[in-house]
């Protein structure tokens, strides 16, 4: 208990270090700083002005109604704010390890290469529209009623559908090492955060299924946002929780594998 | 002026090369995004209409709806997937020293890789529609809208090509060019018809977008495709009018931009 209280420390103090650092060269690019910001928010407006218009037509979509789908929407912008400033940036920086030889140097560090590789890089920026994110998930749960229980349990709930989604993620990337060119595996996984951002029920029976236990990504939104409205909807939350066991077994045996096959460029 | 030629019929062989060499990249790169695009599109329109062919919204049936969506996976196909991106890099890195030599410019060369990456995106499209029509999923529309869609279509590509050509030189300025290019791509996405038709956006908004090039980007060239009436020659007005100031733009910056350049590892 003590060492994994040690091991933790010590990680939390690297990953200060990994912020600190890249808050200082994102700093530096001051234009660009300004502009991931501006890029945030025009992404916030389009995604819940496009489903406000479809809801000026029309009652409901699915069960849901206007404020319980802009809950919906609000919660998966706040997931991407935590995704775009915690791993966004290294998912990217990964094809360029591997295929610079970069990694060599990731591997000889005394640290987890999980770690290294998909914690590295912060991006800043999105430190300050991660609460234009927060605001929105309070102004649409206040809409929706949310009870209090579920407010307090929110961060948990955040807290599973950001591991989920970036698991998935994780397992994704491992294929980075088996092409020359990793580009289009960021593709890929971008297309994962587009399949996660609608609810489950928009999709048919087989494919929701499909991408129910499969490709687990609908459960990154739905099954914590269906247990808030429906407290009998626990079903989803439980799947999630398997599916956080099981793709963690996938990823560490799938990264040893990977890295097993990885030739350095560099040496 | 048979050599000048020459060059260019290389250099598009060369970038059909470079495009094709990884399939699979280049697939999920290119024709991935926007295929799961439509796809979300059609699972959610589908909820929507709940599989009723009766229901209007917007004055679309769900058929009528399914079918935007399709002529807009092949507007975007063919329009907006040019692959310009590394244009910004050759600025960072110093590869554009190259180019200040040859006897072949800099915008020839991306000109050239343009067209070539036009081929193969026609012949994507191409293929995605005789699968649409054999599948059901969108009608073709009569040989004369046919043309004039495509024709359409490539007048909006080039000027795509302008915008992206922009937004990469800033890269004399700008360590990281890709972030301008992801707030065109979201603002031209949601202005355009991309994402929902604009039938469905409030009135006030869509009079402000007739004085603006977004609904041409999408929405026209779909509607084209649809058999729809559509002020044509007003969009290729509008469009070129766009086009003539972005290239005064490019010269502008490029202009300001070369006499700054210190050609990073040379």
């Amino acid at each position: 208990m003590n060492s994994l209280i040690k091991s933790a420390s010590h990680y939390f103090s690297v990953y200060k270090n990994f912020v600190s650092t890249s808050t200082q060269v994102q700093a530096s690019f001051r234009t660009s700083f300004i502009l991931l910001i501006f890029m945030d928010l025009f992404f916030y407006i389009s995604s819940l002005a496009s489903v406000s218009f479809i809801f000026d037509h029309v009652e409901t979509i699915g069960p849901w109604g206007r404020e319980q789908l802009m809950f919906y929407i609000s919660y998966m912008l706040v997931i991407d704010a935590i995704h775009m400033m915690m791993f966004s940036h290294n998912f990217w920086q990964l094809s360029l390890y591997i295929r610079k030889g970069d990694l060599d140097f990731i591997l000889l560090k005394p640290l987890s290469s999980i770690f290294s590789c998909f914690f590295r890089h912060f991006r800043t920026p999105a430190l300050i529209t991660f609460p234009v994110a927060l605001f929105l998930l309070i102004y649409y749960g206040i809409a929706v009623d949310i009870s209090a229980i579920d407010w307090m349990l929110m961060p948990l709930y955040l807290t599973l559908s950001i591991t989920l989604i970036i698991l998935i993620e994780f397992i994704l990337s491992t294929a980075m090492f088996w092409m020359v060119e990793g580009t289009g595996i960021n593709f890929l996984r971008m297309q994962m955060q587009q399949l996660a951002r609608w609810p489950n029920f928009v999709f048919s029976d087989y494919i929701r299924k499909f991408l129910t236990t499969i490709i687990p990504v609908l459960l990154v939104g739905s099954a914590p946002v269906q247990f808030i409205y429906n407290k009998s909807r626990f079903e989803l939350l439980i799947v999630m929780i398997v599916a956080l066991i099981v793709l963690t077994k996938v990823l560490n045996t799938l990264w040893k594998v990977a890295l097993n096959n990885y030739e350095s460029a560099s040496s | 002026m048979k050599n000048y030629w020459l060059k260019w019929w290389q250099t598009i062989k060369v970038t059909w090369v470079k495009h094709t060499a990884y399939r699979l990249n280049f697939f999920l790169q290119i024709i991935g995004p926007g295929l799961v695009f439509f796809f979300i599109k059609y699972q959610l329109w589908s909820s929507i209409y709940r599989g009723d062919q009766q229901t209007i919204i917007g004055g679309f049936t769900l058929d009528q709806m399914i079918q935007y969506h399709v002529w807009g996976f092949l507007v975007a196909l063919i329009a907006q997937a040019n692959g310009s991106w590394n244009l910004s890099e050759d600025i960072r890195m110093g590869r554009i020293s190259s180019y200040l030599i040859y006897p072949f410019q800099f915008h020839e060369y991306h000109t050239a890789s343009f067209v070539s990456f036009q081929f193969i995106q026609l012949f994507i499209a191409t293929f995605t529609l005789a699968l649409i029509v054999l599948t059901q999923l969108a009608f073709l529309p009569s040989l004369y809208y046919l043309i004039q869609g495509t024709l359409f279509t490539l007048f909006i590509s080039l000027f795509w090509f302008l915008l992206q050509y922009l937004v990469g030189i800033l890269a004399f300025w700008l360590e990281e060019t890709w972030i301008i290019r992801v707030i065109i791509s979201i603002v031209s996405y949601f202005l355009s018809g991309a994402i929902i038709p604009l039938d469905l956006y409030p009135k006030w908004l869509t009079h402000i977008l007739d004085y603006t090039p977004f609904p041409y980007l999408t929405y026209y060239p779909i509607q084209i495709f649809m058999e729809r009436p559509v002020p044509v020659f007003q969009g290729y007005f509008v469009i070129t009018l766009w086009m003539l100031i972005t290239i005064f733009f490019i010269n502008f910056v490029w202009k300001r931009g070369i006499k700054m350049y210190t050609a990073a590892g040379m």
